[in-house]
């Protein structure tokens, strides 16, 4: 961890059009939610849908990829990453600083929108607004640590991530069960089936799979991104 | 003293005359025909269009639409082989682009990006408006592009399992009818698609922030109305979600396709009756035109900087 290069990081993220995708999605959560609120459909049904589709099903995977790839593929496409990384400073600590910064701007982004949705809906009802506030927070540092490891390994970070998110965890997790296995969404169920009491709701995967799975994909993410980036070759556009 | 150069005198006598000289430095001279402005919005028109699928770009660029190109094929394959072998019909031709909405969504934020952001990065627009080009060109020459590259990433599987259908040769007419529906329900989404998609990618020149950009409005679009639908449907207020499937730009373009066509809607519960279709189509319209105007103005500030 590096506090100078922390800064840095955030500067870079927040101060570009990038951070106006961060601030409109969720915006519009919690407009969805004033909405239901007006609408009248106060149940648990509704606040689950809109957890589930919008926050964790839209929302998180797209701010993973805003956030995780945001930190660090930009520099590496400008080549000014050099700058940072002829500084005698760890190269596995500055992938460190940058998950961090990530996963930060995810909590605030992600997981805090999400349980202020969900409370203005419908309060602290059936646990619905802890579970998919922990289960935003968790998938959320998770999606940082992917999409970090993904933005250091390839140019076309974002569309590999996008391709993750919505072919694979979308499409095919639709049609193929075992594919929610390895879906960091479903993961992000898993935790927030620990707190939800509705019947509305059920996740597909195990919390004996889903702990370990985050652990694994999170920090082997980190290290490997950390490892990438001590033998990283910048090589021109196309 | 010396005597003052010939040279030297002569700029003296008349220091308002000119005195560059454009030397002829031996390159080969063109002769042929000029060709002018029509000429050059066709190129740059055909060399965009060549772009989206990676032609003439390396090797790593070919991978991403192929890929997806494949992805397209992929139910077009599936139902042929149903239709041979057990004489099924797969997939109706007015689904397919609604069964493969999200892979067309990704392939239009992968590669809309492509076509404006690195002109806008390198700041070579200038040299295109140098020649007869102008900002209005450009604009058209990359939407259409965009535009026939979707159109064929739509219509390239859908003639595939037209003529498989032909060649199986199943008890029945050939849906000969849905087929041309779904093809011109096709060019909507094109033009839709691709006017959107090249709008917001022009308003960053970073290729990576464009891809999320895109991504993120198509994701948003359909989020926002699944909930709405989810959640209308189960107080039974099934009028308003039915309205609220439009909030997603592929089930507004089938709500056209149900209105002008009559193919059976897409959705579970339909759209609605009446005046839904007409409203449906002039939203497309007022979104086409919207993106047209944005690109105008994106393009009047980038062009003079």
């Amino acid at each position: 961890m590096n506090s100078v290069v922390a800064g840095i990081t955030y500067r870079a993220v927040l101060g570009r059009r990038r951070v106006l995708l961060l601030i409109l999605l969720p915006l519009l959560l919690i407009g969805l939610a004033v909405l239901l609120r007006a609408i009248g459909s106060t149940d648990e049904n509704a606040t689950i849908k809109l957890m589930q589709i919008y926050a964790i099903g839209m929302m998180l995977p797209l701010l993973g990829l805003i956030a995780g790839t945001g930190t660090i593929a930009p520099e590496i496409d400008d080549g000014t990453i050099i700058h940072l990384l002829s500084k005698p400073i760890s190269r596995p600590s500055i992938a460190v600083t940058k998950f961090a910064v990530a996963a930060s701007l995810l909590v605030l982004f992600a997981a805090v929108p999400t349980y202020i949705a969900a409370y203005i809906v419908l309060g602290n009802e059936a646990g619905i607004a802890t579970g998919f506030g922990l289960g935003a927070l968790v998938g959320g540092i998770a999606y940082a640590g992917v999409f970090l490891f993904l933005g250091v390994v390839t140019r076309h970070a974002v569309t590999v991530g996008i391709i993750y998110a919505v072919v694979w965890e979308g499409l095919v997790g639709q049609y193929v069960p075992g594919a929610g296995n390895l879906s960091i969404q479903q993961w992000a169920q898993t935790f927030a089936a620990q707190f939800v009491t509705s019947n509305f709701f059920k996740s597909s995967v195990g919390m004996g799979f889903a702990v370990p799975a985050v652990l694994i994909v999170t920090i082997g993410s980190v290290v490997w991104a950390g490892q990438r980036l001590r033998s990283i070759s910048l090589t021109g556009e196309e | 003293m010396s005597e003052p150069s010939p040279a030297t005198a002569a700029a003296q006598a008349s220091p308002a005359a000119p005195t560059g000289v454009i030397h002829d430095i031996g390159y080969r001279h063109y002769e042929g025909p000029r060709l002018g402005r029509g000429a050059a919005l066709v190129a740059l028109t055909i060399q965009s269009l060549r772009g989206v699928f990676g032609l003439g770009r390396t090797a790593r660029a070919k991978i991403m639409p192929f890929l997806i190109g494949g992805t397209m094929m992929l139910p077009a394959v599936v139902s042929i082989a149903l239709m041979a072998v057990v004489k099924q019909r797969g997939v109706a031709y007015p689904s397919y682009a609604l069964i493969m909405q999200a892979v067309l969504a990704v392939f239009l934020a992968a590669q809309s990006p492509y076509l404006v952001a690195p002109d806008l990065r390198f700041r070579v627009l200038p040299l295109y408006l140098s020649r007869p080009v102008t900002t209005a060109d450009y604009i058209a020459a990359k939407l259409a592009a965009m535009a026939l590259a979707m159109f064929l990433l739509i219509a390239v599987p859908l003639t595939v399992l037209y003529a498989g259908e032909l060649l199986v040769d199943l008890d029945g007419p050939p849906q000969t009818k849905e087929y041309f529906a779904a093809l011109a329900t096709g060019v909507i989404f094109a033009v839709l698609l691709a006017s959107v998609g090249v709008a917001i990618a022009s308003f960053t020149p970073r290729r990576g922030l464009g891809v999320a950009a895109v991504i993120a409005v198509y994701l948003l679009t359909s989020a926002i109305s699944g909930v709405l639908v989810g959640v209308l449907m189960s107080v039974s207020r099934d009028s308003a979600a039915a309205w609220a499937w439009l909030i997603n730009p592929f089930f507004l373009v089938d709500a056209v396709q149900v209105w002008l066509f009559g193919t059976s809607p897409n959705n579970d519960g339909g759209y609605p009756e009446g005046v839904g279709g007409p409203v449906a189509l002039a939203a497309i319209l007022v979104v086409i035109a919207l993106s047209v105007t944005a690109l105008a103005l994106r393009y009047r500030k980038a062009a003079s900087s």
